[in-house]
């Protein structure tokens, strides 16, 4: 063992650290690849916001591309983590409804639960809003309150007026916490609207957590499958915006109306680009988030 | 067959086989949200202490879901290579998972004894198996396959190259897919997720990358991952097609809702046999996740590890080249956190690889999922160490068009040079000459898109 020892070196098993040569500070690397410098870059900055063309420092990223990433990332759980504030719905004009979860965290967990009235907000619906509308709107947090409180009521209001155009009629404007799609199926029913549409927050991306989709289907009833939905999602500011959004989903509206169904059986043909297709995205716009104070 | 055992005085009984197996997983969202998990974590151990000494027989004997009612199970049963069955039918699970990790327990043996071990008893060991051991049995067992290049040899790591775009735009896809190659990802194959689901979009996207492939002269594989008729149709238009994608789950009525069935997945296997145009014998590509069966209310019942097993037993009939589970994608629900979501790409990796598959992860979190990046990267290296066959890799591990996190084009080269990985040897040699990456690290084209032209 002693003679092991000996091999790995007397007292110190590695030899004396060298002389430190001089560090140069590294090149700039920056999170947006920069199209002036890099002609790969401007190319395919024109066809993607994938983030290529942003070096790298060893095998991993630059400091800046870290922070930027890190900021796209909080955004994200941001959005995912925010609640509607309390009020929100009446101080916004609308009848505000609830599922029957209880907690953030059991709204995460039990989409079962978010696809539900809870009780008092089934008598809510019962009492409070106007039957049989041609549409029920009904803006909602869904995985993004962010998205709600941002675009929600612009929307909605964009929605009632493109549906009053076609003279759809869009009875009582209704908000509800804590919703996945499904409870639109529940609320349709309850006050016999042809057609129920929800717009809600979505599952952000990366940078992206103030996107909505809207959801439509014709006849709500409780056990509507997806099948039976047409959706339009990425309704923000930098992506679909809500003007836009709002005469594509009175178009399905419409449509739906006309046809008695949606969904699969939808035919799209006669709406060409107006409705964008059964489920439509638009590419989104990445922005750099970091700015440093100089 | 004895369904009780005794915790401190206290009886456990269970009403059958299907009841243990769900009661003995580890906590999984998904389980408590089907409402078939054990109360607390005593009851689990009991539940595990049942299994423990369960016969591998017991366990042939009672499939999660009757044959009489599910193809998989059929398929299973009737197909069960019955001499390699023989050789461990008599051992408890408890003993099983013992002989699995004795030293002298090699690749080669759990190479001849993968036919004859039905998809419940993969599930089964896994349930009494730590972290660890799924590791340690993962990295024992040897799947080594091939179509253009060789995939899955020892002391090897390759990646899928995934240059998704929301609208695909094909030249937008190019640029992220020589991005990837210049980072020396994308051995396992260049795999595009396509937002439209036709067989003209899937026919484009293949010439493109057919293109870029042979232009640079690149030993790999190409794919786009549409529904099976779908690519079944591109085909019959004449484009270049390496490999067929389905998504597969483990029930009849799971795949129902896929939109697939046993007899379909054979055609399209006939289909790629007779007309892709790979060098090798393996040219078929799944992707599971744990889940997926109960989003589809198909699970019978059954626990959400043993149903993704079911998933393999169905893929291995069409001896694919790239098997992966998804293992974040699916969402809080049905795997609720960092450890949730760790544990399952284990779990996955060792069932999918004792089963004989080439198992990939796309090791991957949304973002309504708790799990941190930190946590992600430490799975990364965990699958790794594992012997994980390969990974995804995408720009900053961010896929633009569906909104989750993977992992990136500069992941592949770090894990390579910390846990001393190469790419398949093909695809190495192919870097080497273009000088992007030269024995255990960069070389003078690392990360220079001009290197691929």
């Amino acid at each position: 063992m002693d003679a092991l020892r000996d091999a790995l070196g007397s007292a110190d098993p590695l030899p004396p650290a060298p002389a430190l040569p001089p560090i140069p500070a590294p090149p700039a690397r920056v999170y947006t690849p920069r199209p002036e410098k890099s002609a790969f870059a401007a190319q395919a900055a024109r066809h993607t916001t994938a983030l290529v063309g942003i070096g790298h420092v060893g095998t991993r990223y630059a400091t800046d591309v870290v922070l930027q990433f890190q900021a796209e990332l909080a955004v994200a759980h941001a959005a995912v983590g925010a609640e509607l504030p309390d009020g929100w719905a009446e101080h916004n004009g609308f009848v505000g409804v609830r599922s029957r979860v209880t907690s953030h965290r059991e709204f995460l967990l039990r989409p079962d639960l978010g696809r539900r009235l809870d009780e008092a907000s089934l008598e809510t619906v019962r009492t409070r809003c106007t039957r049989n509308p041609d549409v029920q709107v009904i803006v909602a947090d869904g995985l993004s309150a962010v998205a709600c409180t941002q675009t929600g009521k612009a929307l909605h209001d964009a929605v009632v007026r493109a549906c009053a155009a076609r003279g759809l009629s869009t009875g009582t404007p209704i908000a509800a916490r804590f919703a996945r799609v499904w409870l639109e199926d529940e609320i349709g029913q309850e006050v016999g609207a042809k057609v129920a549409m929800i717009l809600l927050g979505e599952r952000p991306g990366l940078g992206t957590g103030d996107g909505l989709s809207a959801y439509v289907v014709y006849g709500p009833k409780i056990g509507n499958t997806d099948g039976e939905r047409n959706m339009i999602s990425n309704i923000h500011a930098r992506g679909i915006v809500p003007d836009d959004a709002a005469v594509r989903l009175a178009a399905l509206a419409a449509a739906m109306i006309d046809q008695k169904c949606s969904g699969v059986t939808l035919d799209l043909g006669r709406l060409g680009e107006v409705a964008g297709g059964r489920g439509y995205r638009a590419p989104q716009v990445r922005q750099r988030l970091v700015e440093h104070d100089r | 067959m004895q369904l009780a055992s005794t915790i401190r005085g206290t009886r456990y009984r269970f009403g059958s086989v299907t009841e243990v197996l769900a009661k003995a997983n580890p906590p999984k969202s998904g389980d408590d949200l089907a409402g078939i998990s054990a109360r607390d974590a005593v009851e689990r151990v009991a539940a595990r202490a049942v299994l423990a000494n369960l016969t591998l027989r017991e366990l042939r004997e009672n499939p999660v879901v009757p044959y009489e009612q599910d193809e998989l199970t059929r398929l299973v049963e009737d197909e069960l290579d019955d001499q390699a069955y023989k050789a461990v039918a008599h051992l408890t699970v408890g003993q099983f998972r013992e002989w699995l990790l004795d030293i002298d327990t090699a690749g080669p043996t759990l190479r001849a004894v993968a036919p004859g071990l039905t998809p419940e008893m993969a599930a089964a060991a896994s349930k009494l198996m730590s972290n660890f051991d799924l590791m340690t049995v993962g990295a024992k067992c040897q799947v080594v396959v091939r179509a253009n290049s060789t995939l899955g040899l020892p002391g090897r790591l390759s990646s899928r190259c995934q240059p998704n775009h929301p609208t695909d735009d094909v030249e937008g896809i190019l640029a992220s897919a020589r991005e990837g190659l210049a980072y020396g990802c994308g051995d396992a194959v260049i795999g595009i997720n396509p937002a439209t689901d036709t067989a003209e979009s899937t026919a484009e996207i293949l010439r493109a990358i057919d293109d870029l492939l042979s232009r640079n002269r690149c030993p790999t594989q190409h794919c786009v991952l549409s529904h099976v008729t779908v690519q079944m149709k591109a085909l019959e238009l004449g484009c270049p097609m390496d490999l067929m994608f389905q998504s597969v789950a483990g029930t009849e009525a799971a795949n129902k809702a896929f939109g697939i069935s046993a007899s379909l997945l054979q055609e399209g296997y006939e289909l790629i046999q007779a007309k892709g145009t790979a060098k090798g014998p393996n040219r078929m590509y799944f992707e599971t996740g744990q889940g997926s069966a109960l989003s589809s209310a198909a699970h019978h019942g059954a626990d959400q590890v043993t149903i993704e097993a079911r998933a393999y037993g169905l893929a291995r009939r069409y001896k694919p080249f790239l098997v992966n589970t998804v293992v974040g994608f699916i969402g809080p629900e049905y795997l609720e956190d960092g450890p949730q979501i760790s544990r399952a790409a284990l779990e996955d990796h060792f069932m999918g690889k004792l089963l004989g598959l080439p198992m990939g992860c796309d090791a991957c979190f949304t973002y309504h999922a708790s799990m941190t990046q930190d946590e992600l990267e430490s799975l990364k290296v965990l699958l790794g160490a594992a012997g994980c066959t390969y990974l995804m890799s995408l720009p900053v591990g961010d896929d633009i068009m569906l909104n989750y996190q993977s992992t990136s084009y500069h992941d592949i080269p770090t894990l390579r040079r910390l846990l001393h990985k190469r790419p398949t040897p093909e695809f190495d040699a192919w870097l080497d000459e273009v000088g992007i990456w030269r024995g255990d690290g960069p070389g003078p084209r690392f990360g220079d898109v001009e290197a691929v032209r």
